[in-house]
């Protein structure tokens, strides 16, 4: 037997040689963390759903937000608008000025609003009216190699349109299909969605705000979180079907209910009902479970002379914790009410209604004199937990967000300098960092990119759609 | 249209739209019979006024005015004197003064004017970079000295 000539040995290879060693080189947590997680290499690295195809025949935030976050994640996203209008979204700006110009060639005019940030991130949009016969035939071309649609239209209208799941999957068996929408398949099948709907319709602004013996009333939390949680979970949902997929070969039909997903959250409202009956009611800005668990009121503004009101009037509000008993007597001893403590000594004392009322108020008369930022030192200092309620403003100065590349500007490749949170505001990922390469582009932009370059339509078929007004 | 402040004087109700979420300090004018008013509302609220001041100026004139009570005699926005035009957000705070947005906060060029040249490619479609330099040659040399200005920043 020839004798093996060893090159390198184990002993002489750079490295730890033991245990100690390896612990010894191991970088600081957070430095570790800095490293593998640093912004600036995001563009550097792979994505993880590169090679995934997925179809929008989106509206609104809810359905267009699942299909944004395969987007970001790397799929390569085709999003289908009407002709010449374009996602309605695009005409729901927060204010009458805030748009992107253009939204069209035909319409110099119109812009998009930036209420449309965030919810088609990375997509490609061209335009098709795909309830026309004529259209068929390209949405099938485009079904066949692609991975699956997202849709928003009533239950059945795409059934009727011959393009359901039950239809599709005849073309392409590993095709994975979403509805997204109000209700869903019941007995109120033919309700529409919004996300106020779906806060108001699941129970959840039933709990939220304050309860209306302190002047409180069933709120809506102001933006529309539901539609954003809800698109969430769609891409959950799909990213399951996927592996499910990979298994099996097999496609999926995704069917979601926004009034139902909206239910998930309420906690333990639901089996509060079935064990008790008890309907459970709104606590506002305290805390059902915990106190002192919750966001009081400071006299002062931290910005007295700001011109803008939300900062002036606004800026004033803190949230304080300090529940166990340890940190009560402490929050007591702070605020120079001793006499609290020995009155609601255990958590079960203070958790009561009648008890919070007076905790609450008490804070407030001694936050009366002091700013919110006042107030945070001076918890903060002595160890108990307490932060400001924080405005936009203040979460774009935010040094951590910062560093952690929560948000960002970018140099939008059409639209110039605009500040994204998006993918990089959802959980950090080493190796395949989501990322935010445009937030949008105009009407039918990627037209000639998807019907000439990728399906091989001729120009001269184009132009003709285009004068008929089917793309 | 919102925060009304009707004057007793002559039984006119002026709609005064204040921006910025209805926290509002200031004085305003009656549209029909001139009398000045100093109101301060909180989210909404009438925290204080309409209190008169009389010889005083105000800071800003009602949107819109009607008389309910004698039919349908209004005054619509941007009546010489009367009423100030409705010109979308103001940036101006309060002033009524619509501003267009060419540069973000920090400074550097959005494409956020319009109207915008036609530039995009057949059919609708768009190439992927827009020039600011070629497209928007007044912007992009505004950009240039605000550089020079040092008006530019990271964040």
């Amino acid at each position: 037997m020839a004798e093996v000539k060893r090159e390198a040995y184990f002993e002489e290879l750079p490295g730890p040689r033991s245990q100690e060693e390896l612990e010894e080189m191991k970088m600081p947590y957070e430095e570790y963390c800095r490293k593998i997680f640093d912004p600036k290499s995001t563009f550097l690295k792979p994505e993880a759903l590169k090679g995934i195809r997925w179809l929008s025949c989106t509206m609104y935030i809810f359905t267009p937000h699942s299909v944004a976050n395969l987007a970001e994640l790397g799929a390569e996203c085709i999003k289908f608008e009407m002709p010449r209008m374009g996602d309605p979204m695009r005409h729901t700006s927060p204010f009458n000025e805030a748009y992107l110009y253009p939204l069209h060639d035909s319409r110099p005019r119109t812009g998009t609003g930036l209420g449309f940030t965030n919810a088609n991130t990375n997509e490609y949009f061209v335009t098709l009216d795909y309830h026309r016969p004529e259209a068929q035939e390209i949405l099938y071309k485009l079904v066949k190699m692609s991975d699956g649609l997202t849709e928003c239209y009533r239950p059945g209208t795409f059934d009727r349109w011959k393009q359901s799941y039950r239809y599709l999957m005849e073309i392409n068996p590993r095709f994975i299909y979403v509805w997204g929408g109000g209700f869903g398949y019941g007995p109120k099948t033919f309700g529409g969605s919004y996300d106020i709907l779906g806060q108001a319709h699941a129970g959840m602004s039933s709990i939220t705000g304050f309860h209306e013996d302190f002047g409180g009333h069933p709120t809506k939390s102001t933006n529309w979180v539901i539609d954003w949680y809800s698109g969430t979970h769609i891409t959950v949902a799909i990213l399951a079907a996927l592996y499910w997929r990979r298994k099996t070969g097999l496609g999926t039909m995704i069917e979601f209910s926004q009034v139902q997903a909206c239910t998930r959250i309420l906690g333990y409202t639901v089996p509060l009902y079935h064990r008790f009956g008890i309907v459970r009611q709104r606590w506002g800005n305290w805390d059902t479970q915990l106190c002192v668990h919750g966001i009081i009121l400071c006299g002062k503004s931290d910005y007295p002379d700001a011109p803008n009101p939300q900062l002036k009037y606004d800026a004033r509000y803190v949230m304080v914790s300090a529940f166990n008993d340890a940190d009560f007597k402490e929050l007591c001893n702070i605020i120079k009410r001793p006499d609290l403590f020995e009155k609601y000594k255990t958590h079960k004392d203070r958790v009561h209604e009648q008890a919070q009322i007076e905790i609450y108020r008490t804070l407030e008369q001694w936050a009366a004199d002091k700013s919110r930022s006042e107030v945070v030192r001076i918890l903060t200092e002595a160890g108990l937990l307490a932060m400001p309620v924080m405005n936009d403003k203040e979460v774009y100065e935010c040094e951590h967000y910062r560093q952690r590349g929560t948000i960002r500007w970018l140099d939008d490749p059409i639209f110039g300098d605009v500040l994204v949170q998006s993918g990089y505001s959802t959980g950090l990922m080493s190796e395949t960092p989501r990322r935010v390469r445009w937030i949008w582009r105009p009407v039918g932009a990627d037209n000639v990119k998807i019907y000439h370059e990728l399906l091989g339509y001729p120009m001269s078929q184009l132009q003709k759609w285009y004068e008929q007004g089917l793309i | 249209m919102c925060d009304i402040i009707w004057c007793k004087k002559c039984d006119t109700v002026n709609y005064l739209d204040p921006y910025t979420f209805w926290n509002w300090e200031g004085k305003t004018k009656c549209a029909e019979c001139g009398t000045v008013y100093y109101i301060h509302m909180i989210q909404g609220f009438m925290y204080r006024g309409p209190e008169e001041r009389p010889g005083e100026e105000p800071d800003i004139l009602p949107l819109y005015a009607d008389k309910p009570n004698q039919g349908y005699e209004c005054y619509l926005p941007g009546v010489e004197g009367r009423t100030r035009p409705y010109q979308c957000l103001p940036r101006e705070v309060y002033l009524g003064r619509a501003d267009t947005v060419k540069f973000s906060i920090r400074g550097k060029p959005v494409r956020g004017w319009a109207p915008q040249p036609p530039s995009t490619g057949p059919l609708g479609s768009c190439g992927f970079k827009w020039e600011i330099e070629k497209l928007s040659p007044e912007v992009w040399q505004e950009y240039q000295e605000k550089l020079k200005r040092g008006e530019v920043s990271e964040w």
